[in-house]
């Protein structure tokens, strides 16, 4: 009973000195973090599967690019019975002279299988319900369609051919869900005009509601999967939303973010722990003396940091419970309905997994401890420091939760690659300065050269400051600038782009209209590229569903059709990456190049099959090569491109993909352009940074809270870094002071030390900066990196500024003491 | 009841890299319950290190240390659990107070009248105001006291004590020594003290000199 009280009272009394506090505070910090992370997931997962219970409309739904013939509609009616059609497709609407892209959703006679539509007659009126579709000839637009058109009940509106009648406001249907995150502009139309409203464009998305029983599931998942290999089918019953992948994508990244700051904040307890250890094994030395067995004073100890444990939880639940219900609240913009209901089976979980990862930190600590023994009492014994240990141990922990958290390797693998890099050249650094300044200051006299020689003294512990700071140096950094970077690009990126309308698809047929009204209007074609939509559905043989279970964004982008291009020579904003592109007259049209990256993602080599079904039709290439984005000439670019001849023998429309450069005058006549082809894809440029700041705002949003978090760990890593030394320093000036030197002096000594501490550091965080970034950079944006020179001397001049000036206060607080008192110490 | 500790022809040294330090050879002497000794020597003699081998912190490098605990052989740790030390640099424990640092070993050992206990204590070492002063707080001789109040307090059957008063000057060392040697008195314990000064020496019941690897008897 007794020990219980004693350990409690040491874990209080701990926190009374700065390196327990910091300790305290990284671990809540850390712990907070995740427990908002597993909260977050966890109501987002519970809504994914509620909704997808509730809301599919249906029990199975199969997806598919392209239209299914009679013959397997006819099939799948007789295998469930009860079977709508819908289809979705992207088109401009025009009204006037007002436009707007909107997401056209066109429904079969029995939509919805299950589930009702919610309507009303205007804006702001009271909500219907309605169990089918809109009737022939009649429109349902959705609320923010109908403002930005300036639509009202009854008004009529002209798609393609067809003129229709605006009959209801479209508030929701049941199968909303599978538009998800999609927040287009939404409409809906009856299913039995196609042609008329879109032409024949075939690029629509094609979706079959079903209604089954659970042998009926079984015999359509069978018969789906063998018949047609490009289509999805999604199950309500044990199935998997669509949006989960995304989600899981999402919680990935998410993941490498944390296992960044789980490094700093590793480095941030490891240098706390340093004094720790000290104090540790002093008083169980002193324990032992007192007649206390061994084992006791470590049970005491681990009892110790258990309590010191037990207050993080709490402090940091109820952190991440606040935090939890902002971000809910946030989110519901992404996810309509949200509910913030804790999932307390995965908190705990969450703080298990926290639990063992500061106790593998804490680990060798604890071993350490067994070592401490009375006879340091009667003489001072040297003390190993374990910065091997220390350093391989906290590397391989981190990787090991980088493995379990991240899905995109190449990137994980490029930061923990610069980061190791960053580190051994900080090592490199630090031991060569302050060998080389040795032995310049060896003959000499004063303070640098005497500064020199207390490095040298600590040469391990004053390399785990430097590489601590340094690589909080790096990762604040690094985010800072991508942070920067990223907004800097994607404002920039409308800007950069040639010409002011991008045309994402156009038909043949539209090119020819578009070359018309573009000498009509003034206005010019920039770049046209040729394309075909292919969906890859196999790598070698093996179906891209069985290919594959770790989810990336690569994958998720090759679950939808693509663009396949072909090019005989490799294109003017293209460079060769990897094997070799074929020869320009080459009779082997079954070749073709990808990018780097989704060869890495989609663990793809040289040789590999892949096959693609292009309008219903199998075609196999094989890998030869690989290609990169060039900036310089256009800015569109292919993720796959075979060579020329292989066109004729591809049976599939041509598509188009480019950009126009449109006079002042030219855009209300866009009105006109659009009316008669709805189903060209065209994004202005206005629009296209609508999108982009959207976009912006959230991905600040989430970089800034990142940073945040990077900031206050840095900080902590900063404090605790001062803290763990100022004792050392005490004793360093105490002696200094004795021997007659100045206040001033030892400030000046500490001003050395600290400025080269700092300046180690800060070359470190560059060059690790300067490593991820150019690897980064071009792999994952595609951006070739040019540092800021002004900007990053300017970072590194307020860093190395910050250290010294904490460094400063922290010695003058501790030269106010009296030199009895430092020698003393 | 018999508790002592016997040393039989225990030799030393130490190998440091290419060199070789010979501390003292084929020694044997014996601690008894009781009675105070007193190890007196120039400074790098050994005489640290044979207090450490006394108190079964080292082993040497030849010869046979044996602890009897009530007649019987006990083992190192058995030896722990029932011995206490005093040390040159005080060692308090800085965080605590007087009265906390005296009351450790005692809560430690699960005793729920540790506080009572060590009041007593600084009452009888002459420093009841200054419960609650912490280290810092206190002079070199009253750090002192306090650590030998607590070496003291557990009732251990063996102290041992290396230049409790190398850090004092002549005066306080005078009324630390008398503490100490009432301590054991009334505890009757087997107090072990490595020191270089005589006055300090002439109190003890034996006092052997160790010399140039030998240990003489004197007076
Ligand atoms: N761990 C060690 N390694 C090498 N030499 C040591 C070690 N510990 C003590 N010595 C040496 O042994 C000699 C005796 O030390 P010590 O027992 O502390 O002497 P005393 O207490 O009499 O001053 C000294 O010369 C000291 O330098
Ligand atoms: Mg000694």
């Amino acid at each position: 009973m007794s020990k219980i009280k004693l350990i409690l009272e040491n874990s209080i009394r701990s926190l009374k000195d700065s390196d327990g506090r910091i300790g305290l505070l990284t671990q809540t910090i850390l712990l907070a973090f995740l427990l908002v992370l597993t909260l977050t997931s966890g109501s987002v997962q519970h809504y994914l599967a509620d909704n997808l219970d509730q809301m599919l409309g249906s029990d199975l739904v199969i997806e598919s690019h392209t239209e299914l013939d009679k013959d397997k509609i006819a099939k799948l009616t007789a295998m469930t019975g009860e079977l709508a059609q819908t289809a979705l497709a992207n088109i401009t609407l025009t009204h006037k002279d007002r436009w707007a892209r909107a997401r056209l959703k066109l429904v079969g006679a029995n939509y919805p299988l299950q589930g009702t539509l919610r309507l009303s007659d205007g804006l702001g009126t009271t909500e219907q319900i309605s169990q089918n579709g809109p009737k022939e000839g009649d429109i349902w637009i959705g609320p923010r369609l109908a403002a930005r058109l300036g639509l009202n009940v009854g008004d009529s509106l002209k798609v393609g051919d067809a003129l229709l009648r605006v009959d209801a406001i479209l508030l929701h249907e049941p199968d909303r869900i599978m538009e998800g995150h999609n927040v287009d502009m939404r409409a809906m139309v009856s299913h039995t005009n196609t042609t008329a409203m879109l032409g024949n464009d075939n690029r629509a998305l094609h979706r079959y509601l079903l209604a089954a029983n659970v042998p009926q599931r079984a015999e359509i998942e069978a018969w789906v999967s063998n018949n047609m290999p490009a289509a999805t089918l999604i199950k309500k019953h044990g199935g998997q939303h669509p949006l989960s992948a995304f989600w899981t994508r999402t919680e990935n990244f998410l993941g490498l973010a944390s296992v960044l700051l789980f490094f700093m904040g590793a480095v941030a307890l490891d240098m706390t722990n340093r004094r720790w250890l000290a104090k540790m094994r002093y008083r169980l030395a002193l324990y032992t003396s007192f007649g206390t067995p061994m084992k006791t004073g470590i049970t005491m100890a681990v009892g110790e940091w258990l309590v010191t444990f037990i207050a993080t939880t709490v402090a940091a639940l109820l952190l991440a419970f606040a935090a939890f219900g902002l971000i809910i609240g946030e989110m519901q913009n992404i996810f309509p309905g949200l509910e913030a209901n804790p999932d307390f089976i995965a908190a705990a979980k969450t703080t298990g997994l926290v639990f063992l990862l500061l106790l593998a930190l804490k680990a060798p600590s604890f071993i350490q401890l067994a070592q401490s023994s009375l006879l340091s009492l009667i003489r001072t014994q040297s003390e190993g420091t374990y910065i091997w240990h220390r350093l391989v141990f906290g590397l391989l922990s981190v990787s090991m939760l980088a493995v379990a958290y991240s899905d995109n390797w190449l990137l994980t693998g490029m930061t923990l690659f610069a980061v190791v890099i960053a580190l051994a050249l900080m090592l490199l650094l630090t031991w060569s300065i302050v060998k080389v300044g040795n032995l310049w200051g060896r003959h000499r006299t004063g303070l640098l050269p005497f500064s020199f020689f207390i490095a040298q003294q600590r040469l391990i512990a004053k390399s785990a400051q430097i590489m601590g700071l340094g690589l909080c140096g790096l990762l604040l950094l690094f985010t800072m600038m991508l942070m920067r970077d990223l907004g800097g690009m994607m404002e920039s990126h409308a800007r950069t782009h040639d010409g002011n309308l991008l045309v994402s698809q156009a038909h043949e047929y539209h090119v020819q209209a578009l070359e018309e009204w573009a000498g009509q209007t003034g206005s010019s074609i920039r770049t046209l590229k040729p394309f075909v939509s292919a969906q890859l559905v196999a790598i070698n043989g093996t179906k891209l569903d069985d290919y594959m279970q770790k989810p990336s964004d690569t994958l998720a982008t090759l679950k939808d059709p693509i663009r396949l291009s072909w090019a005989d020579q490799i294109p003017e904003n293209n460079r060769l990456t990897g094997g070799t592109w074929w020869a320009q007259d080459t009779e082997n049209w079954q070749q073709i190049s990808t990018e780097p990256e989704v060869m890495t993602d989609m663990e793809l080599e040289f040789g590999d099959r892949l096959t693609y079904q292009i309008e219903g039709k199998s075609y196999d290439f094989t890998l030869v090569a690989s290609h990169a984005f060039k900036s310089g000439a256009s800015s569109i670019t292919f993720w796959f491109q075979v060579p020329g001849i292989a066109r004729q023998h591809i049976e599939a429309p041509t598509r188009y993909m480019g950009s126009m450069e449109l006079p002042e005058t030219a855009w209300p006549a866009l009105a006109r352009l659009w009316q008669a082809h709805p189903s060209l894809s065209l994004a202005p440029l206005k629009e296209l940074t609508e999108r982009f700041d959207r976009t912006l705002a959230m991905v600040t949003k989430v970089t800034s809270g990142y940073a945040a978090m990077v900031l206050l760990l840095s900080l902590f890593v900063l404090a605790a870094s001062v803290s763990g030394f100022r004792a050392d320093d005490r004793l360093k000036n105490g002696l200094l002071m004795s021997m007659g030197f100045s206040n001033r002096d030892c400030l000046r000594l500490n001003f050395y030390d600290w400025g080269i501490t700092a300046l180690i550091a800060a070359i470190g965080a560059i060059a690790g900066t300067w490593i991820a970034g150019s690897l980064i950079y071009e792999e994952q944006f595609g951006l070739t990196y040019r540092p800021d020179l002004v900007w990053v001397s300017a970072t590194v001049l307020m860093m190395v500024s910050t250290v010294c000036l904490i460094g400063y206060l922290a010695c003058r607080q501790s030269l106010k003491v009296s030199v009895r008192n430092l020698i003393a110490a | 009841m018999q508790n002592k500790i016997e040393l039989t022809a225990i030799s030393h040294h130490f190998e440091t890299g290419t060199d070789r330090i010979e501390l003292f050879n084929d020694l044997s002497f014996t601690v008894e319950c009781g009675e105070t000794l007193a190890i007196v020597g120039p400074s790098g003699a050994g005489k640290s290190s044979l207090l450490s081998i006394a108190a079964g912190l080292e082993k040497p490098t030849t010869g046979d240390v044996r602890f009897i605990l009530d007649g019987n052989i006990a083992d190192i740790r058995t030896l722990r659990a029932n011995s206490g030390f005093i040390f040159q640099q005080f060692h308090l424990m800085p965080e605590l107070d007087a009265i906390s640092n005296l009351a450790l070993p005692l809560r430690l050992k699960g005793n729920k009248a540790a506080f009572q206990l060590a009041r007593e204590w600084l009452e009888k070492v002459g420093l009841k105001d200054r419960a609650h002063h912490r280290p810092h707080q206190l002079s070199g001789g009253e750090q002192q006291r306090i650590a030998i109040a607590r070496a003291f307090i557990t009732k251990p059957k063996f102290i041992f004590a290396d230049e409790p008063t190398g850090n004092l000057d002549a005066k306080t060392s005078e009324s630390v020594t008398s503490l100490m040697f009432e301590c054991a008195q009334e505890t009757k314990c087997g107090l072990v003290i490595v020191t270089h000064s005589n006055r300090l020496a002439v109190r003890a019941s034996h006092t052997f000199r160790l010399q140039g690897g030998q240990l003489e008897q004197a007076a």
